[in-house]
Order: C-alpha cells, then structure tokens, then sequence
C-alpha cells in the first residue's frame, strides 16, 4: 500500500484481498483499510484491470502484477488498449508452487517488489507428451479433451489479451454446432488468435471448469512463434510478425484486431 | 473398394491465381474434378478461421493460391498469407492433423500450367493422406 | 469506490457458486469467478457469466400496478398493498382461508420463504403454500424422505471428484448444472468409471464409460434390472444391507423377474450394457448416482426415487464420502424454498403440519392458532381454482403460465380466479394476468440466504439498488403479514429473519449470519458450534434403518397410439434457464439459443421429410405448437425433445399434467405427441 500509494504516486490499488473467508479482487484508494492482503491466489490481474479502466476517468492505477501480467499489460498497450503512464506496476515474483503450476519458464517480474524470485520451470510435461503423439492419437486426445468442453467462454473472459468486443467465436460462422460441446473449430480459432499475443499466464486452463490442458495447446503454439518467427509474445518492444511484412515493415491491420 | 474421391477446396487469388486457372481451362490442360474453387479477392482475405471451418467439417485438404510474392495486387497482401498459412497448418498439427492437408502457394495469371501441377499434385498428395479423420467425428 | 466486487450466489441453477459482481457506477457490469469458492473453484458455466445481463434490462418492473379493466396501471406501494390485503380478507371471509393459495419462489432467498409461508400460516390461516419444487423435485422429497428419512441429497458437490464410480441418469449434467457435471469430468479423468443413463444423448453421455439409452418412462425396468444382476453375482453388501436396512427380501423377488432379457424388450437397453453397468457400480469402492428431473417428473417419480435408493442401499453405497443418492436440484434455492417450509404439509425444517406436537411449537412460536389441514399442491390449485374452490391466488416470482404443465387448463383456471396477486422482477407471461402486480428487487438487490443442492447455506449480498420503486420480497411479504395479521412481521433484516427461522428448524439451528458472512455451512447443523454436516446417514438413517421399496414397473400415464406416434419429453438446454425471464433478456445467452426447436432423430425426420431447421407442428392431446426442427443423431429414434424455455412456442401447452399420486409432481418427461411439416 505504502509503495503504490506513497513511493509510486498512484491514486487506485488493485489488489486482491481477504474478503468472507474468500480472496476477492479490490480496488482500494489511499487511506482504504486494506484488511489482509492476499498475494496466493492467482486472479488475472491484468484481465480485471482492463475492466476496471473504462470506468476510471482520471488517476493512475497501481496493479499488483505478476510477469505474465507485465508481458500481457505489455501486449495491450502495443495495441493502445491500454495507457502506460496511467500504470504502477508493483511486481509479484511467483511461488515455486505456482510456478510448477504454470509451468512457467519466465516468473520473474522485472521489479519483485513482493516475494522472491523462484527458478523457472524447464519444461511442459504435458506439451511434450502431446507432442510426441502420433497424429491419429493426437487427434482423439484431443477430440476427447475437447468434447468436455461446455463452452462456457471462460478461456476468453479471463484471458488479458483476447479483447475484441464482438467476438468470432460468438458467431454460427465459425462455430456452427447447435448447443455443446461447440467443436473443433472454436479451439482452433482460439489458438490461432492467440498466437502473437499470448503470454502463457494460464488462465484459460485455470478457469476451465472441465480440466481441459489448454496452456499446453498455447506453449505448443508459442514455441511455433519462437520457431518460424523468433518471436515471443509480451515484448514491449517488438510488433507481431503476424503484423509486419516478410522484410519486416509494420503492415495496416486488416480491419480485426484479433 | 471404391477409390477414396478427396474433396479439395482452392482458395484462389481475383488478380493471379484465380486469372491462372482460368487460363488453365481455356487451354484445356487435364484437371482433377475433385476441387471446388472459391475466389477471394487476396489469398490475404483467406483468414485461418475459415481453414480450421473446412478442416473441422471433414474437407480433406485446404489449398490457398495467390500471387507470388511483389506481384500483390495490394502490394503486401499475401505477406500476411505468407506467413500464417503456415501457422495455420502448424496449429493443425498440434491437435494431431496432418498439416500437409493445408498448403500454400503461387500462381501468377499466366501460369495455367502451374495451376494444373499444383492441384494435380495437391490431390494426389491428399489421396495418399487418406480421408480427413474429422469427417467421422461427431462432436 | 468506483469499482466494487461483491461476492454472491449465482442466481441460476442449485449447484451455489459464488462468484464476485463487478459493480461500477451503481450497477451491475460484470462477472468475476472466485478463486477460493469451494463450489466453484474458479470456475463458472455462461449463464453464471452473464449473470449480470438482466439486472439493469430496460423491461424491469418499476412500480407497483394495479388491474383497471384490461388495462394495468400504476399505482402507489400503499394502494397496491391494501388491494391485496382487503382482497384477501374479503375472500377469506367469504370463503375460508383456503380458498387463498399462496405460491413462494425457488427465486427468493431462504428469508423470504420463510415469510412467504409465514404470511400464509400466520397471517391468511391457510397451509396453502406451495412453491416450484413442486414441479422438480417433490417426487424426491417424498420418495427420500421414506427411503432414507431425509429427502436432500446425502453427499456434497466437491465428493463428484473422488468417487470411483458415478451413475448419471435423467440428469443432462453439463447442460443443466454445468459445474456438477464438470465435476464429474475431473473424477473420469482422474480413472472414474461414469455410467449415464438417458434417452437422449446428452454431452456427458459423448464422454462416459458406458452410456446407455432407454425408452422414456422405463426407468424402474433396468433399475431393478441392475439390482438383479447385482444380486446374483453377489456383488451385493450384505453386512451393510442386515446391519442398516429393512425390506430386502421382498425387494430380492421383486427384482428376480427383471432379467437382462426382459429389461430390455421393456426399456431398449442392450444386455450386455446393463450387466457392464451392474458391475461396474457394484464393483466401485465409492459409486454416486446423481439424478435430476428425468427420474423425478415422471407419474410414478416417487417411486423412482425410491428405486434409485434400493441400487445405492443394495451395494452400500450410503453413508460414506464420494457415495449415496444426489438429487441435482435445479433452482438456486429450491433446496432453501423447501428447507423453509414453503410446502402445504411441511412446516419450516421438514415437520409435519399434521402432527400436534410440531404445531403447537409453531402455533407458540408465532403467536397463532394455525391449521390443522395439510395444504394444496400448486398443481392441484389450477384445479381447484377452475372447480371454484381457489378463489384467490398470491404468486411470488413463479411464472405458471409457462411452467406448469398444460398451460391452456392453466391459463383457464387462472381466468376463473376472483384475485390475483403476483410479484415478479419482469413482466411474465402471469403478470400480465394478474390484478395487482408489484415490482420486486432481483437477487444482486438484496440480502439473503441461498440454499444450494448440497445443503450448503450460502450468503446472497446486495451489489446494487432495486430500480425504481421495487423493494426485496422480504419486505413485500413483512408489509402484507402486517396487514393481513398485525403482528409477527416486524423484522428490519433478513439477518432477524434467518434467526427466527433458525429458532424453530432445528436443520437450520446453529446458521446464522455471523456465520454465514465467513464460511459456507451445510445443514443439518443443529447448534452454533456444529461444524455443519457434509455426509448424511453416515452411523444410521434420519428414519433408523433405510427402508428397501419393492417396486414394479408401471408403464407412463399416456403412451403412444397411431395418432399420437412420437414420445416427447422436456427439459432445459445450457443457455437458456427455465421460463426464460431472465436468461432471454441477457444477449450473449439469448445469441446461443434464441429461439425454440425441437431435437428429432435423423431416422425419424428422413421418414417424416423433415429437413433440419424446418418449421414443424407439434401435436398433443391438449395442445400444438410450431417451431423449428433440429435434427439431431444425438436422441433415440421414437422420442422427441423440446425446451421449455420458449414462450412463442411453450413446451408445457403439450406436456400432461398426469400426477404422481405421493408426490403430485407432472409428468413432463413423457407425453404422446405427434409432429408434422408446418
């Protein structure tokens, strides 16, 4: 509180905090009894604060943000979706346990000012063991992994850097089947739209409530990026490839976002 | 038996490719009746979603044509095509189908000749992949 | 603050989540899971996520209205209020108190029931009060309660995840409590077996072990089929069975005549699957059954519910971690609506209005000479109201003209009515039927309790103010106590509320609010320093031993005939929720599913010539109604499947309002039916 508010000249908080025996999101301004504050629960900061942001008009906003929220926050206002010096960034290096949790190969924050930085985890067990599938048996792992899926769009609402406001997987265009589960094609979308954006937080396979393994399906995507582009999702400095020509040269963005 | 018959859909290019294979027909060169040929105005505007739509939907193979790279109508379009058909075809293969099923390539106007090679090749790759395995697949 | 999270109770389905409101500006805005909620975990299904779609809609109901003609019109709390009340008096007066049915709401919070069945005991003098459970889960109340003695389900959500064997069946899980039936996805990933048993296919049944479909209304066939084979592969419990049960031998020659082969010829389930099932549920250390409406809408549900009881009690599986019988409840609070006593033969707590002992406590606790006659079902109401017997009806956010089966003898009854009172959140298909109307605040404009399916007390907060002059169904009811009885009714918070409720059901005895802001309890918790009870019937029954029901197959009310070829059943899809008053005005929800159809067999519609998305007529003995064809692989030849979520074309004109003689509930889940090109 004393960093935001005091050493960093924010006017907001947004933390998260002990609240009816729950941890709960809150947005605290100076003098706010903050009660416990909770630093274990992995919330989607970035997420919240991109909802937050349209309601607050004046004032900078002090966020309690992991590395995966830096790199995400990053994305954003590469796109002007979001206003860095509206920000206060009070970094959160991660546990180890969260940390395996992730699968995490980079949990430092630039800044820890809370907690200390853990060793990254090498890599995702559960990528290389998809990975070295045959095809067929890919293909019905993740037919049944997909099948669970009760399209409840939690992977998107959650995610900090899926932020169209009309979204294409709402449309029968591209996601034709009637009720559930909506198919093939909906994590296919996903992934693709994902690909020069995401930062491998893990909130889509978080807040999955059937268990489906897609932070798995987005580190395999990733390490294409890396591969074919030598890109990595979250650098403030460099623009999507998806967005620049073969020589490199920014390119218009064809008319949507994602 | 009957022989396995793929079903193909060709994305084609207004200004090269589609322009390519109209010359291919008036030339009357042998084509594989297999493919159905949509015209987009650039291969740029073949966006991965309607890829993973026709794969999910059991098309056995997906082949985008445009112009060669320079020659773009929009001067950078298939630059975009360029780089995330093979994205496309590599997020395929994650989920375990085979990215040859989708492919890329260039067709200028005068090329008619190349149309036929690449569709005829095309097909007879996606004959010896066999059915899309999503056709049988019920979700 | 500009931005607020409150945390609450979902307003949908039973399961409970919790999740945070996200309130900017004074309204209600968005939705954030909780990590931390034991129920929820993070998680939430798209109606959750929406549930902040309805609250500000334009269509809310502002001010009170009272009937002029055709016309309603505006009218002041006061003018309102006493137009009920005079109205109620004069009928009382004229006719008797029980000429008066009160309907209270699966909507509302425990606090409000409590009140709600307060006014009609205390204040009209009537045990006339009835609620939607009524139409879900009355056969399993009635059916429990005489198996086990207590009619909730035994075991808690989170248990799905450790079982080793679940038996899903009349329940689509994934659509209608989407995260109990993730819940069950975990446990098959972690190596459960799922067994589903249904006559469509649902999502679930796409990713079960063993998924078997039979005919609608053949239930009781392989559920004494199972417990047959059980029996003679002596995969049965004997310790458990002598040690805590009665009746077993007659339930043995029952179920000797349900051989595999019969079971079949009667229910279309392959023989083999059913001794695969048998099996593998016997064999299971841990083996839940959950069930929902496909079990309980049938003319003989009580029954069902009873035969699902022999299975679990036959192999032991009751009163442990991760086992028993789990009736999936389908409103936010129905479990709470009946925990506090808004059932005609059941005061607060499950005690009986007939029994003298238990009235007299109530008669000393509020103050009041209270009925000796157990009350009317509501789906005996619409009956009585057309023989003239129900002159007047109080409805609390209940939607009749939608839910209850039959909805032309629904509507006829309610035409035959003197007076008509409903309080609702949005103008229903009833509230335009009614003589007065009176707004009311929805579940994020109000303090409260939940009572979710598992028994857990869950705390409802207020995030925002109620628009315009609407005011919270606890207040509506303390204000018509008070002019219908004087006193009784003086309570300044739904906290005061819960602990008077808490003072005379001992199931609620130690739940108060200090409690509830901190942690979830679940009932029974007869005392403050109870920790709650997870697992029931753990050392004995409620009712000392379980009790084994030797029960016959009886085929359904109505079957087929060359005029009437096709079985239609009903129930819900994912993003739609019952009535559609709230889900059709949230727009992403109403995007997925916007309008009504019906779910036909491939086989069926090539035979018929009806291609997918055609506009078809729909045949029953009491009605027809034309909408859109989905043809679908996904439902058994020989049945069909509409939601009844559509106003524009409403299931429950075609469903029979056939009863089950304990229960009274309908049976929805079968009806004759026969479907043309439109």
């Amino acid at each position: 509180m004393r960093l935001a508010f005091e050493e960093r000249g924010a006017d907001y908080l947004l933390a998260i905090k002990e609240a009816h025996g729950q941890a709960a999101p809150v947005l605290l301004r100076k003098g706010d009894d903050a009660g416990t504050m909770r630093f274990d629960v992995p919330y989607q900061m970035t997420m919240i604060l991109t909802n937050i942001s349209r309601f607050i008009k004046e004032g900078r906003i002090a966020v309690v943000a992991r590395r995966c929220d830096e790199r995400a926050i990053a994305e954003l206002v590469k796109r002007d979706l979001l206003n860095h010096d509206n920000l206060v960034v009070i970094g959160l290096a991660c546990s180890e346990e969260q940390i395996r949790e992730c699968r995490c190969t980079d949990p430092c924050p630039s800044s820890a000012d809370i907690g200390h930085c853990a060793a990254p985890a090498k890599e995702d067990q559960a990528a290389s063991s998809i990975q070295s599938m045959p095809l067929p048996d890919r293909l019905d792992y993740w037919i049944d992994q997909f099948r669970k899926c009760n399209k409840c769009f939690g992977c998107t609402l959650n995610c900090p850097v899926c932020f169209c406001d009309d979204c294409l997987l709402e449309e029968k265009t591209f996601t034709p089947e009637k009720g559930i589960p909506p198919g093939l094609a909906f994590h296919l979308i996903r992934a693709v739209h994902l690909a020069d954006k995401c930062v491998e937080c893990g909130e889509c396979e978080r807040s999955c409530p059937s268990d489906i393994p897609l932070l798995a399906l987005r580190k395999m995507v990733n390490q294409d990026m890396k591969r074919m582009f030598n890109y990595t999702s979250g650098d403030p400095e460099r623009r999507s490839p998806l967005l620049t020509t073969l020589e490199g040269d920014p390119m218009e963005d064809d008319g949507d976002a994602c | 038996m009957s022989e396995f018959n793929p079903n193909i859909l060709a994305f084609c290019c207004n200004w090269c490719s589609y322009a390519g294979a109209d010359l291919a027909g008036v030339n009357r060169l042998q084509m594989p009746p297999n493919v159905n040929v949509v015209r987009v105005m650039c291969s740029a505007s073949v966006k991965p979603e309607y890829v993973f739509k026709a794969i999910s939907q059991g098309i056995d193979g997906v082949l985008v044509l445009g112009c060669h790279i320079g020659d773009c109508h929009y001067l950078t379009g298939n630059h975009r095509t360029a780089k995330r058909i093979p994205l496309t075809a590599k997020i395929l293969e994650k989920v375990g189908i085979d990215p040859r099923r989708v492919q890329l390539d260039w067709v200028s106007a005068a090329e008619g000749e190349k149309f036929q090679q690449v569709v005829t090749q095309f097909v007879d790759d996606i004959r010896s992949l066999g059915p899309n395995p999503m056709k049988e697949v019920r979700f | 603050m500009p931005v607020d999270y409150i945390l609450t109770t979902c307003p949908y389905c039973g399961t409970g989540c919790n999740f945070f409101l996200q309130v900017a500006d004074g309204r209600a805005v968005g939705v954030v899971p909780c990590k931390t909620d034991e129920t929820s975990a993070g998680s939430l299904c798209i109606k959750g996520y929406n549930a902040h779609a309805f609250v500000n809609h334009s269509d809310r109901l502002t001010h009170p209205m009272i009937r002029e003609g055709d016309q309603l019109s505006k009218a002041t709390w006061e003018e309102a209020l006493q137009r009920i009340a005079s109205e109620m008096k004069r009928i009382s007066d004229e006719h008797g108190p029980d000429a008066i049915m009160v309907l209270a709401s699966a909507k509302c919070t425990n606090e409000e029931n409590y009140l709600i069945q307060k006014v009609a005991r205390a204040a009209i003098g009537t045990n006339n009060v009835d609620h939607c459970a009524r139409l879900c889960h009355a056969s399993t109340v009635a059916g429990l309660l005489q198996s086990f003695g207590s009619g909730a389900m035994t075991n808690t959500i989170p248990e799905f995840e450790n079982a080793d064997c679940i038996l899903v069946t009349g329940s689509n899980t994934l659509e209608a409590h989407p995260l109990i039936g993730t819940r069950i996805l975990k446990a098959r990933d972690k190596g459960a077996k799922v067994i589903v048993v249904d006559p469509r296919d649902t999502p679930l049944s796409r990713v079960a072990t063993i998924s078997m479909r039979q005919e609608s209304g053949s239930d009781v066939a392989w559920i004494n089929g199972m417990i047959n084979i059980i029996i003679s592969e002596k995969l049965h419990d004997e310790e458990f069975i002598a040690a805590r049960t009665t009746g077993f031998d007659e339930l043995r020659e029952i179920v000797k005549n349900y051989t595999p082969e019969r079971v079949k010829s009667l229910t279309g389930i392959p023989e083999d699957d059913l001794v695969s099932a048998a099996k593998m549920y016997a064999s299971a250390d841990k083996a839940m059954i959950a069930y929902a409406m496909g079990i309980t809408q049938h003319s003989n549900g009580t029954n069902l519910v009873r035969a699902l009881a022999n299975l679990a009690m036959v192999t032991g599986n009751v009163g442990r971690e991760s086992t028993g019988v789990n009736p999936l409840r389908g409103q936010c609070n129905v479990q709470g609506a009946c925990d506090a006593g808004a059932l005609p033969n059941l005061y607060p707590g499950y005690q009986s209005v007939e029994d003298a002992e238990t009235r007299s406590k109530f008669e000393h606790a509020w103050n009041r000479k209270l009925s000796e006659k157990k009350g009317m079902a509501l789906t005996n109401a619409f009956d009585k109201a057309l023989t003239g017997e129900v002159k007047a009806m109080l409805i609390f956010g209940e939607n009749p003209m939608m839910s209850d089966p039959d909805i032309g003898h629904v509507e006829r009854a309610i035409s035959k009515l003197e007076f008509m009172a409903v309080i609702d959140i949005f103008p229903t298909e009833t509230v335009k039927l009614a003589d007065v109307v009176l707004p009311a605040a929805c579940y994020a404009e109000k303090n409260g309790t939940f009572t979710a399916t598992d028994r857990a007390v869950r705390a409802v907060r207020k995030a925002v103010d109620p628009p315009g002059d609407a005011r919270p169904d606890w207040q509506i009811a303390c204000d018509l106590g008070r002019l219908l009885a004087g006193d009784g009714f003086d309570f300044a918070s739904p906290e005061q509320v819960l602990a008077e409720m808490a003072a005379v059901a001992p199931i609620y005895g130690g739940i108060d609010y200090e409690r509830i802001e901190e942690e979830m309890v679940r009932w029974p918790c007869p005392s403050k320093d109870h920790p709650g009870t997870k697992v029931l019937h753990t050392e004995s029954f409620k009712i000392g031993k379980g009790v084994f029901a030797p029960i016959e197959h009886t085929p359904p009310a109505e079957e087929t005939s060359d005029e009437y070829p096709l079985i239609l059943t009903t129930g819900r899809n994912l993003f739609q929720f019952h009535t559609g008053t709230m889900t059709r005005r949230s727009a992403k929800l109403q995007r997925e599913a916007a309008g009504p159809y019906v779910e036909i067999n491939t086989e069926d519609a090539r035979r018929l010539g009806i291609i997918d998305d055609a506009s078809v007529r729909i045949t029953s003995r009491r009605g027809t109604i034309t909408l859109a064809a989905r043809v679908t692989q996904w439902i058994r030849p020989g049945t069909i499947f509409i939601p009844f979520h559509y106003a524009e074309a409403a299931a429950n004109r075609l469903t029979n309002n056939a009863l089950d003689p304990t229960a009274q509930i309908p049976e929805y889940k079968v009806c004759a039916a026969r479907l043309e090109k439109a």
